[in-house]
């Protein structure tokens, strides 16, 4: 009895110690960390904002009635779909200052991911207006709406109700993809895990750390997408 | 006075004329009903008159204007034709109420208190005034295709354009509609009606134009076309029409 209680003890002292250093180092390191979240948030969330208010452009712009504008948008949205992020940033942030064009990571990071991401919004659109009823588009213009009123009152709340799901995913897309920007010199909240665990080199507890925070802000996306889906579904068309 | 009238109107989509010089004209007060073999140029013809399709030749007279000229304000034509479709075209996203007040609010600026009171007045007379708070979805065909006339009437249209009106309704739903569309007869809404229902035509009593590959055929009561007419393709037409019905 007595050797096997001495023996579990003894597993159980070192992890613990384990886990005490590293919540030392958390406690000290703690200021950085918050900091490093607060500049993930405002990256996601800034790039969620304008990448949904781009995406509703370009989509826009997709509809136009110039074939021109049309073909010119839709090059646009395959050019930045089909251009890696990573690529994009690091070719704005170390690439151009080759011509004297020095930006900051933020605004390199802002505009890369603002670009990225409206394309990518505004295929889930377009993709979405394929579904429409084309003989309501057909009754908006018999009625005398024009264009601009129709796309206003009867084509976006309809895509934006029906993409709702690609959209919001796309929200925990920018939360998750924005850990790249560290790798422009933007000091997020993953920079930040990288510099706690280069300290101590307790790589592992730091990054399951990172997994879970990132984790839980996902989990809080989902539950806001969810309420959200629920309060615009249409009565009638509900699954 | 003539509400429409229509001289020698062509269409051709491709090298295919759809529309090979149509005439006749509208009476205001008055209701035609056109009839004719699929794929003859009903529909073209419907939305060459609002210009939702853009024709080819001839003229159209809204009132004596000449309304396929280019510098014709379309947008304004069209608020003065309501429209009604086959399959509704409710707008999905709406309630029976906002269908109809969309237009009202957006087109004619008029305030919601207005917009709401004209178009339960409209939806009041086509009986669907319990139903306003519903999504198209949970109505059915025939309670879709009277929000749909509510949704044109409340504009206050100089004519009402059917296209086909009771094809997507089951027989009693399609009587209802037709019912309506006698009532409105009566109350003298000017009204042109693309049908294959030769009981609408009967039943509204109008005179009826014949379509066939893309010209009018012949214009008569619809008693004369429908038994024993002396043209042949008429004649085939409503003899089959009449197996169908049977
Ligand atoms: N946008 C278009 N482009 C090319 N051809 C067209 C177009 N719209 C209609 N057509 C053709 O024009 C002809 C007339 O079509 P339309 O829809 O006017 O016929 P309809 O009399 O209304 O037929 P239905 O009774 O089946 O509704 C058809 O042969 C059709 O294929
Ligand atoms: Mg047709």
């Amino acid at each position: 009895m007595i050797p096997e209680s001495v023996n579990s003890s003894a597993i159980w002292v070192m992890p613990m110690l384990e886990l005490l250093g590293f919540w030392r180092d958390l406690v000290a390191y703690g200021p950085q960390l918050v900091e490093g979240l607060r500049k993930t948030l405002v990256l996601a969330g800034s790039v969620s904002v304008s990448g949904l208010l781009g995406g509703i452009l370009v989509f826009g712009l997709t509809l136009s009635q110039q074939p021109a504008v049309r073909r010119i948008t839709e090059a646009w949205v395959s050019f930045f779909i089909g251009m890696p992020l990573l690529v994009l940033l690091f070719l704005v942030y170390y690439g151009l200052p080759q011509w004297g064009i020095r930006l900051s990571p933020f605004a390199v990071a802002f505009w890369g991911f603002t670009l990225n991401v409206s394309a990518y919004n505004a295929r889930y659109l377009a993709t979405a207006y394929r579904s429409l009823d084309a003989a309501e588009l057909e009754a908006a213009h018999a009625q005398g709406f024009g264009a601009s009123q129709i796309f206003l009152w009867i084509i976006l709340p309809q895509v934006l109700r029906l993409s709702v799901p690609a959209l919001t995913n796309q929200v925990i897309l920018n939360l998750k993809d924005s850990s790249i920007a560290f790798l422009i010199q933007y000091t997020e909240f993953f920079a930040q895990v990288q510099e706690l665990a280069a300290q101590n080199f307790r790589f592992f507890q730091a990054y399951v750390l990172a997994g879970l925070v990132y984790l839980a802000l996902v989990s809080v996306i989902v539950l806001a997408a969810r309420r959200l889906e629920a309060r615009i579904i249409l009565p009638g068309l509900e699954r | 006075m003539a509400l429409l009238e229509v001289i020698g109107l062509t269409k051709r989509f491709g090298d295919r004329t759809v529309l090979k010089g149509i005439d006749f004209s509208l009476e205001e007060g008055d209701t035609k009903v056109i009839m004719g073999p699929s794929g003859c140029g009903k529909s073209t013809l419907l939305r060459c008159l609002n210009r939702l399709i853009e024709p080819d030749g001839g003229q159209i007279l809204f009132r004596s204007e000449d309304v396929t000229r280019a510098d014709t304000d379309v947008r304004l034509l069209r608020q003065r034709i309501g429209f009604v479709f086959q399959q509704f075209a409710l707008y999905r996203h709406l309630t029976a109420l906002e269908n109809v007040t969309l237009a009202l609010r957006k087109l004619k600026g008029m305030s919601s208190r207005d917009a709401d009171a004209k178009a339960l007045l409209e939806l009041r007379r086509m009986d669907m005034e319990e139903h306003r708070a519903k999504y198209p979805a949970q109505l059915s065909g025939g309670q879709k295709q009277r929000v749909a006339i509510a949704r044109a009437l409340a504009m206050d249209p100089a004519v009402l354009f059917f296209d086909e009106p009771t094809s997507a309704l089951d027989p009693e739903m399609s009587r209802e509609v037709v019912a309506l569309i006698n009532r409105l007869r009566y109350e003298g809404v000017t009204m042109l009606c693309v049908t294959h229902d030769v009981s609408l035509a009967r039943y509204v009593t109008a005179q009826v134009i014949f379509m066939d590959a893309g010209e009018i055929r012949a214009e008569d009561e619809p008693e004369r076309l429908l038994s024993g007419h002396h043209d042949p393709r008429i004649r085939e037409f409503f003899g089959n029409l009449g197996h169908a019905d049977a």
